[in-house]
């Protein structure tokens, strides 16, 4: 297909704790991925280099990048490991220990020993503004600026990097916030500084300071990445606008980003949903839980009816993100939308030891991409996954990534052996066996976070896995939860990449309004979603973003005066009624619908307004470019070696082919595909074919 | 512990087992979306349950431990006192703790019967994960009882004699407000009027009363449902065989956790400072006898019913030892009542456990707390690894209520908890509640948004924690300052005579204290009172501190500089409790100084018991002197 016009390019990239993806789309429809080792001292280093790699294999010049979609898990990190910037923070006189304090309620309802996270600002770092301002937004006590420069001297002293300032009522009345904003900016102006009222000006301290603490605690982390980013793209002559994957499955700019770190915690993983939520879609399956399994951790999200599953009420750095709405305070809370994901510290990295009680135990330590697990021979000793992996015969015992990552076998081997194997009196295979085990029972928790735990069940869901690990685990945890179909998409291992290309620029905008209906018109309200569209529209134009190709919509969220959660509902096309009319009627069937009761003589309220602009994106052949990219070969069986598959099956010669060696027709395991980026493992009764979009099915069980 | 039964699917167990639980979890996220009052939609004071067609408990929501034990008993009410007259379409209320299974009258229970069609006895999926068709309910034939959806919540009022009617000053149930027996609110899906009728004349808030019952009511039905739905897809019988089979096993892994416990008899012996109308304390004893896989708990030996309305149901104090003893088990068993089966509870008639009319009970949480803290006492004797020191003894209630400056009726109810005893291994965490009761706190916000009242402040108490090797958590203050016009007070607190005992050497935390703060200056108020105030009149409420565990002198110097650091603890009291000696400004530890210190004062034994208390709370220092908790 020779272009006629030049062609542009958009590039995918997505940072794991061990590898970084790189996926590079032409409007000409080629396709083009890279695997690179990350590098944790500088995460964006790999980013430019990769790119500038890929864009040599391709031919393509650098100007030609129009835009470059970033997913990382830099802030996500920062808060598990603890190495988020040192940060303040300021709130009002009184009510310093609101972080530390938390709801009080906590997840485990039986346990005498239950500890809390630690809060992301010690308590010597939480000072006290002397002012106030009442529910209404009214001053009752001037603000005493003698006490923030007091607090300031003390946030110079001890060197914090970040500053958060939430004040009680500052959702209602910002000036005293503001202004403590100004004096830090002037008193310490290389601060990263976050204000509640830009972050999330809404009710309920604890929620409102939380969220504003994480911006701050991982704003200077994820600023200092975004700019090295940018200037290393740009000294590679990279142009192209840098976006960054929100986790709510839209993108923003890296402006906007660095600002709002709070809206990226869950970048890398959104782009993997949202990738397997197109992927579905187009293979025509309605249910699947997405299964992402990289260096460090497991997650899986459940995609129902078409439909992908969000929540409001994340928190993040909880460990296993069970994501049930009642269970909170494992984590810190981070109250903005964010896709439904459960997560567990389990990936191919992770290390594997023997506990005190000698069991053996997987994570949540892990080996990262420095020094990486032991058969990578970059100096780590300790046992991994994928060293259990590499002795069970799964992984290539000479190379990963087309070679650009070395295996040594023979140093996995001898982890294995003699951190686990020996000291519990087991063959180094079978120890290996026990590791891959264990790993898919810690990983089978997020399975089940997102099916049986909500009263789904598994079995009517197909199992969607990539991440660079997950093709080599998903067709032993669809047995162990008994799903019959397996699916490994073109690019497993960059898969996340691939989702981000398929990511459509959105953004939301709200505005706080409380007016009873009873009370305003459909003037005022009019006027209100213009206002809030007006600041939408420079947004999206200084975002880059053609008005010809933008979607919005409007929506409203209401309650019944006296209750403390809103529904939203859609008011894009008032009807007859007028828009309030139209509101409150849908409101009512809303509330119906939801909880299976409404209440006609009620009075209702109209709580928040709200604005969303999406932009439709054209990219919607990146799957079938993708089955050709990834094609490593077209010889039917490439080698053959022994793999080793538990007790039952034991060591069996297994062949490994490309993707390519598969086509319509169903092939029997033992069988390992072994592609560019993932190696995906059939285990013996199990078959696999290709579907019509380079899909590889797996089906397991009865007659397989 | 394996199942050996045949045709048996682990898988759909798990599916069923995991279904009801997020489907009564999904009954309590109703309640809160939809609820009117602080009480429920901020606090959490509610609890929602699935039980069987024999009315055994086959779920819980993650709510209040305290509530859950006591559902069989309002499910029992309905079973026996409509025997042969339940349909679908009905919903049933009640409140009433003498004949109807409630546990005091702010607690209202709704419970929905649930009918499944006959037909839906064959197992079959549908479409679409967890989705079914929904059910008609009528009277035809060939619906079956399967099960009982119940939500019981704290509700703001129920009238009595003060705003939220939880008054420790009523002396009998008929100053405590409504009483509902067991009663039809629906008729075959036809709403009761008259008890919707009565219920808004009798109460202060109708407004938010009526609307946390239509959150009860709307989340029974979504518990209807949820269950209807689970019936179609896996089989009417086959829910029946899975759920007893969930009642069984979790009994298994019940009876094997209490096996490990060693046989004995182990007592102790808590109290409640004092009643408010009699004074002397309250004594709770639990007597927890232990023989292979059973226990017996009694609490015999406990005070007689008092006046104040702290007397606690049946239901309520059995909820309580439940409570306690799964507090030890494997937090991972099922919560159904086959945990209940290995534990049996008695507690003599007429006592301030299992009282008899008219004794009333409105304030009897603070009872319910402590019988979990005896049974715990005496776990710890037979258990020490699993049991932490004291804690602040369940949480505070401080409610002002009234009429605001436009004469509308509020009651602000609001709960201060969160001070947990050092435990083996660690220092107890601040601000995590007592186990009885998983409270949340009210948002300082959302609370001055509703009522006419300030908070003007709200946190950590320094030098509040008993020392110990693990620390106690840091007490917290609560300061609210009243707007209205004239309100009345009510507190319900309690450990100033008797604040959190320490274990293994550790420090009482320190004692609770109530401060009122008029224009003529501040004054200590009793642990439970009432009292009229006015604009601009401030309580101050102080929680007690948690137990301290293991000998103060054995702490890693390390983390006491870490808590002066972090202003938890001063440099006196470091100095004076854990014989830690630090530079004064830097805060560096001075280790030859803290050494000499500390063999100082553990070859004279001059260690005593530290002075936990803060400045404001040491007017009553010589009499929290007197008592800990114990062992008898």
């Amino acid at each position: 297909m020779p272009a006629r016009l030049k062609p542009t390019y958009r590039v995918g990239a997505d940072i794991g704790g061990t590898f970084t993806d790189l996926v590079m789309t032409g409007s000409d429809g080629r396709t083009w991925t890279k695997k690179v080792l990350s590098t944790p001292d500088d995460y964006s280093r790999a980013i430019v280099e990769g790119t500038v790699a890929m864009l040599r294999d391709a031919g393509v010049p650098g100007s030609a990048v129009s835009e470059i979609v970033h997913g990382t898990t830099v802030a996500t990190n920062a808060i598990l490991e603890n190495h988020g910037a040192k940060t303040a923070l300021i709130t009002t006189k009184g009510f310093r220990d609101v972080l530390e304090l938390r709801r009080l309620r906590v997840p485990e309802l039986f346990s005498l020993f239950y500890v809390p996270p630690k809060p992301l600002v010690e308590r010597r770092l939480r000072l006290e503004a002397d002012e106030r301002m009442s529910a209404e937004g009214g001053v009752l006590r001037q603000l005493d600026e003698k006490t923030v420069i007091a607090a300031l001297e003390r946030i110079a002293q001890d060197g914090a990097e970040a500053v958060a300032v939430c004040l009680l009522h500052s959702y209602r009345n910002p000036a005293h916030e503001r202004r403590i904003g100004e004096l830090v900016r002037k008193r310490l102006p290389d601060v990263f500084l976050s204000l509640s009222v830009d972050v999330l000006p809404e009710i309920r301290e604890y929620e409102r300071t939380s969220t504003t603490v994480v911006n701050a605690y991982i704003g200077p982390i994820v600023k200092r990445y975004l700019d090295s980013l940018s200037d290393g793209l740009r000294d590679a002559r990279i142009s192209g606008r840098l976006r960054v994957m929100q986790s709510n499955g839209g993108v923003m700019s890296a402006k906007s980003a660095a600002e709002k770190p709070a809206y990226i915690v869950e970048s890398g993983p959104a782009a993997g949903v949202v990738g397997a939520h197109r992927a579905a879609l187009a293979a025509g399956v309605q249910n699947i839980i997405s299964f992402d399994m990289g260096g460090t951790t497991a997650k899986a999200s459940l995609i129902e009816d078409g439909r992908r599953s969000w929540t409001t009420e994340y928190e993040v750095g909880a460990g296993i993100q069970l994501s049930s709405r009642l269970v909170k305070g494992r984590g810190h809370a981070v109250r903005l939308p964010v896709l439904d994901i459960a997560e567990v510290g389990a990936g191919g990295g992770s290390i594997v030891w023997i506990d005190r009680g000698g069991a053996l135990k997987v994570g949540p330590q892990s080996a990262g991409a420095v020094p990486g697990p032991a058969c990578y021979g970059l100096g780590g000793t300790e046992p991994t996954v994928t060293d259990a992996n590499v002795v069970l015969g799964y992984i290539n015992p000479e190379g990963l990534a087309g070679g650009a990552v070395k295996v040594n076998a023979d140093l996995a081997h001898r982890a294995v052996e003699s951190k686990i194997a020996t000291p519990l009196g087991l063959d180094v295979q079978e120890a290996a066996y026990g590791v891959h085990t264990v790993a898919n029972t810690n990983m089978i928790r997020a399975l089940k976070a997102v099916s049986t735990y909500r009263g789904r069940d598994p079995r009517e869901c197909a199992l969607f896995a990539f991440g660079g690990n997950g093709p080599v685990h998903a067709a032993g945890l669809a047995q162990a939860l008994g799903i019959s179909k397996v699916i490994i998409p073109p690019s497993p291992g960059l898969f996340s990449a691939v989702g981000m290309l398929g990511a459509e620029p959105e953004h939301h905008f709200v505005q706080t309004v409380f007016a009873r209906t009873g009370e305003t018109t459909d003037t005022s309200v009019e006027r209100d979603f213009a206002e809030v569209e007006a600041r939408a529209r420079r947004v999206m134009a200084a975002e880059g973003y053609l008005a010809s190709r933008t979607k919005w919509r409007r929506q409203a969220d209401l309650r019944y005066t006296g209750q403390a959660w809103e529904l939203t509902v859609d008011a894009s096309a008032p009807e007859r009624g007028g828009l309030i009319g139209t509101l409150v009627e849908l409101f009512h069937k809303e509330h119906q619908r939801t909880y299976g009761h409404h209440a006609p003589g009620e009075e209702v309220e109209l709580v928040n307004i709200r604005v969303s602009a999406t932009v439709s994106s054209a990219e919607g052949q990146v799957n079938s470019g993708m089955a050709k990219a990834s094609t490593v070969t077209r010889k039917r069986i490439l080698s053959s070696r022994k793999a080793s598959f538990g007790r039952l099956h034991g060591l069996l010669d297994t062949h490994v082919i490309g993707r390519s060696g598969l086509n319509a027709k169903p092939v029997s395991g033992p069988l390992i595909i072994e592609e560019y980026d993932a190696t995906t493992v059939v285990p013996p009764g199990c078959t696999a074919c290709l579907d019509g979009q380079g899909n590889i099915v797996i089906s397991l069980g009865a007659g397989g | 512990m394996s199942f050996n039964k045949r045709n048996f699917d682990p898988v759909l167990f798990e599916v069923v087992q995991n279904g009801l639980a997020s489907l009564v979890d999904e009954m309590a996220l109703t309640v809160m979306r939809t609820a009117y009052s602080g009480v429920v939609k901020d606090a959490m004071d509610y609890s929602t349950a699935f039980c069987d067609r024999e009315g055994r408990v086959i779920a819980q929501g993650l709510t209040i431990v305290l509530h859950l034990g006591s559902f069989p008993d309002a499910v029992a009410s309905v079973m026996s006192k409509f025997k042969g007259r339940i349909y679908p379409g009905d919903m049933f209320i009640m409140n009433d703790p003498y004949g109807s299974g409630g546990i005091h009258l702010p607690d209202i229970y709704v419970i929905k019967p649930v009918f499944v069609s006959a037909t839906s006895a064959v197992p079959g999926r549908s479409k679409g994960i967890g989705r079914a068709r929904s059910v008609g309910v009528g009277t035809d034939h060939g619906l079956h009882l399967e099960g009982f959806a119940g939500v019981v919540a704290h509700h703001t009022d129920v009238g009595g004699l003060v705003p939220g009617s939880n008054s420790t000053d009523s002396v009998d149930v008929y100053q405590e407000g409504l009483r509902i027996p067991t009663l039809k609110l629906f008729e075959q899906g036809v709403p009761v009027q008259p008890i919707f009728e009565i219920l808004e004349k009798n109460v202060r808030l109708p407004d938010k009363v009526l609307g946390d019952l239509r959150s009860q009511i709307a989340a029974a039905a979504i518990g209807e449902r949820g269950y209807q739905a689970m019936a179609i897809r896996h089989g009417r019988l086959e829910m029946r065989r899975y759920t007893e089979e969930l009642l069984d096993y979790t009994e298994r892994l019940a009876r094997a956790e209490i096996m490990r416990i060693p046989d004995g008899t182990y007592s102790f012996t808590d109290y409640i400072d004092a009643d408010n109308i009699e004074n002397g304390p309250v004594v709770i004893k639990a007597t927890l006898t232990k023989q292979g896989e059973g226990i017996l708990v009694d609490l015999g030996g406990s005070s007689m019913q008092v006046k104040a309305g702290i007397n606690s149901p049946l239901p309520f104090s059995k909820a309580g030892v439940y409570g306690a003893i799964r507090l030890i088990m494997d937090p991972s068993i099922p919560n159904s009542a086959g945990y209940h089966r290995p534990i049996e509870v008695r507690a003599p008639l007429g006592t301030v456990v299992n009282p008899v009319l008219p004794a009333p009970c409105g304030a009897r949480g603070i009872t319910g707390f402590r019988v979990m803290d005896a049974v715990l006492g005496a776990l710890a004797q037979a258990v020490p690894e699993k049991v932490p020191a004291d804690g602040e003894g369940g949480n505070s209630l401080v409610t002002m209520g009234g009429y605001d400056a436009d004469g509308r009726p509020f009651a602000f109810v609001d709960f201060v908890a969160g001070a947990r005893g050092g435990r083996p291994g660690g220092d107890g965490p601040e601000g995590v509640p007592h186990p009885g009761a998983n409270i949340a706190s009210i948002p300082v916000e959302i609370a001055e948004a509703g009522n006419p009242v300030r908070i003007e402040e709200y946190g950590m108490v320094q030098d509040s924690g008993g020392a110990g090797k693990f620390r106690g958590a840091l007490s917290q203050v609560r300061r609210v300052r009243c707007l209205a016009p004239e309100a009345v007070l009510q507190l319900r607190s309690d450990k100033r005579l008797h604040p959190p005992y320490g274990l293994a050497g550790g420090s009482s935390g320190s004692p609770s204290m109530n401060i009122f703060t008029t224009a003529g200056g501040d004054r200590t108020l009793r642990t439970m009172t009432q009292l009229p105030v006015r604009r601009n009149e401030m309580i101050s409420h102080f929680l007690a501190g948690g137990g301290g565990w293991g000998d103060p002198l054995d702490r890693d110097p390390e983390l006491v500089v870490e808590d002066i650091r972090n202003e938890k603890v001063s440099t006196a009291h470091a100095r004076a409790a854990y014989g830690v000696v630090v530079e004064s400004g830097t805060f560096k530890l001075k280790a030859g100084e803290t050494q000499r210190l500390r063999s100082k004062m553990r070859k004279t034994g001059l260690q005593k018991q530290a002075d936990t208390r803060q400045t404001v709370v040491k007017k009553t220092g010589a009499r929290a002197a007197r008592g800990t908790g114990q062992g008898t």
